[in-house]
């Protein structure tokens, strides 16, 4: 019986520094689960598992959870409430988002548009902005208070494979030891080079891969509250289109903190091959703008950072589940347009799952774990991510549509609401003309219906 | 060999292996041949370097990489061969 196995399982004591763990040459110790990657999907998963009784260890390379992740960020408060209740009171949080705005650049001008409400700011928040030492620390040691052993400084070399099943993993050194397990989770992250280098997904693309920089700029609390015209504690995303990532489809953004701000653009690493600039000058370009200095002005950069997001939706997605191994988050490419923790975390939860029935049943066949697979699909994560599917495949295909189009809503604008010596109607001829000069109307037809297409779905 | 635009790696905290190099040319012969030399314009740490001098080989700066894993995708010739840092070691952020 499952809870007989629990208590026989439970009395050892795993060693947690890797100062003292195991001589290579001793027996491999043996766990029901490995988790590698102590991200958002891994440790979900390390939690809910552990929670379930199982045996469970957790392996990270960077010396604490968070170390080597960076850029963004922002969770989605209401999907983490039905994991974890109440979750926002467990860690320091930096604000409270009740102002969420997009901003169509040209080199010089901004079209704007937002939302912003005081509603926002009531539980169960909308979005809260976290920086990710702290959040995937208090995550990590959830997982270790359910049980689960954590390993810092200890990196995965390569999975162990026997007769195309997974039956362990192998640490580099300095441990360099094998570890056995009845099923691996790998979260390993978006440059998942495990499952790659195992042959169970194929080689990486850089079309599908987005390179992101980001910067982290001090500012004082108020001032950062008057510039973006914020309540004390509460915070603003600003979604920054068309000029900052260069005439390449991308994403920019800026993500308000306690004390700081982030800022982040990033573009598929193919564009950067092909633009002949890199990553450091996209956030240049935001740094620069004449909206955006000002709302940076006297700041103090603390990190620059950058970091890769798979950006290839729903098609890109490898297979998940194989013989006693299952890829969770940004490993198994689960990210829909840039948001990625949520969807990280619920893999990890449904991983946990379908590992858990996996062990009742002492079942680890790929039949048994593509549990995990189904829990996927009739969730938001793979229905939001199915949803937006042709979103992703428009933006290969068209790849100057943001830039293009920023800058004719920019320029139409600028005439519109500039003053000009001549009768409204003639006026009103003048721009269409100005802007039909840019892209002629019958591809601007096809491009919406295109568009158009896309949405509707 | 100037420092591109916007890149700030001197405010990261690195903790660099001396023992292992864990990204290295694998094939620098490709180098040679090659026109794109796209791992110069994508690594966001400025981690390779080159001269311009057509003979001379692409340096490697391992130590201040950041570890976002590009220049293996972008690399059109496949000579990048890239693996994480031994545990522990490498880049650290506190900030985000
Ligand atoms: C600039 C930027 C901004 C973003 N903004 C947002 C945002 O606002 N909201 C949002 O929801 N998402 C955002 N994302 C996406 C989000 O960061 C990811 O989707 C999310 O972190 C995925 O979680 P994960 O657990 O799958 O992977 P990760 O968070 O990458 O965690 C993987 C972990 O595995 C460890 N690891 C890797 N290889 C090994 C190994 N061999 N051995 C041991 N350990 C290993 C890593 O050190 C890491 O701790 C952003 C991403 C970037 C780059
Ligand atoms: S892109 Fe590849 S082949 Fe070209 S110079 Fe760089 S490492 Fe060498
Ligand atoms: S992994 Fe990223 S930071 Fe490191 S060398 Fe490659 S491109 Fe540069």
């Amino acid at each position: 019986m499952i809870s007989d196995w629990f208590k026989t399982k439970k009395p050892r004591k795993l060693p947690r520094s890797p100062a003292s763990g195991p001589a290579p040459a001793a027996a491999p110790e043996k766990f029901d689960a490995i988790v590698v990657g102590a991200g958002p999907a891994g440790s979900t998963a390390a939690y809910f598992m552990a929670r379930d009784g199982l045996d469970v260890l957790l392996l990270e390379r960077g010396p604490f959870p968070g170390a080597k992740n960076c850029g963004g960020a922002a969770v989605i408060a209401e999907q983490i409430h039905d994991l974890f209740p109440n979750f926002w009171e467990e860690f320091p949080y930096e604000r409270i988002v009740t102002s969420l705005e997009y901003w169509w650049l040209n080199e010089d001008s901004a079209v704007t548009a937002g939302f912003t409400s005081g509603r926002l700011a009531a539980a169960p928040y909308n979005r809260l902005t976290v920086k990710r030492k702290n959040f995937y620390a208090w995550l990590a040691a959830k997982a270790v208070a359910a049980g689960a052993a954590l390993r810092l400084g200890h990196r995965v070399a390569s999975v162990i494979l026997d007769d195309g099943r997974t039956v362990g993993v192998r640490l580099a050194p300095p441990q360099s030891a094998a570890v056995l397990a009845d099923i691996v989770v790998l979260a390993d992250g978006a440059n998942s080079l495990l499952a790659e280098q195992a042959g169970l997904i194929p080689r990486l693309s850089p079309l599908n891969l987005s390179l992101y920089a980001k910067e982290t700029i001090a500012l004082a609390p108020e001032t950062i509250e008057e510039r973006f015209n914020l309540p004390p504690g509460q915070g603003a995303i600003i979604s920054l289109i068309g000029h900052p990532t260069a005439g390449y489809n991308g994403t920019a953004s800026i993500h308000t903190f306690r004390d700081s701000v982030n800022i982040n653009a990033g573009i598929a690493v193919n564009s950067f091959a092909a633009g002949g600039f890199g990553p450091g000058d996209l956030l240049a370009r935001i740094k620069k703008h004449p909206r955006i200095a000002p709302l940076l002005a006297g700041g103090v950069t603390l990190e620059y950072g950058a970091a890769m997001i798979p950006e290839g939706g729903y098609h890109a997605i490898p297979p998940l589940v194989h013989p006693g191994l299952l890829i969770a988050g940004d490993a198994g490419s689960l990210v829909n347009g840039t948001h990625g923790i949520n969807l990280a975390m619920w893999s990890g939860r449904f991983a946990a799952k379908a590992a858990y029935a996996a062990k009742t049943s002492r079942d680890f066949s790929a039949a048994k774990l593509s549990l995990y697979r189904t829990l996927l699909d009739e969730s938001f994560v793979l229905q939001n991510m199915r949803a937006n599917a042709k979103a992703a495949a428009l933006q290969r295909d068209a790849p100057y549509l943001f830039d293009l189009y920023s800058r004719m809503l920019n320029e139409a604008a600028y005439l519109s609401v500039r003053a000009y010596p001549m009768p409204i109607k003639a006026k009103r001829r003048f721009v269409w003309r100005k802007v039909t000069s840019l892209q002629p109307v019958g591809k601007i037809l096809a491009d919406a219906w295109r568009v158009l297409k896309v949405v509707k779905g | 060999m100037t420092k591109p635009p916007g890149i700030n790696i001197a405010l990261c905290e690195f903790r660099p292996d001396d023992a292992w190099q864990h990204v290295v040319i694998a094939a620098p012969e490709k180098c040679r041949s090659c026109r794109e030399k796209n791992c110069l314009r994508v690594c966001p740490s400025a981690v390779f370097q080159w001269d311009n001098i057509p003979d001379h080989p692409v340096l490697v700066r391992y130590r201040q990489c950041v570890e976002c894993g590009a220049c293996r995708l972008a690399c059109p010739a496949g000579a990048v061969e890239f693996a994480y840092p031994r545990g522990g070691y490498g880049v650290v952020y506190h900030h985000g």
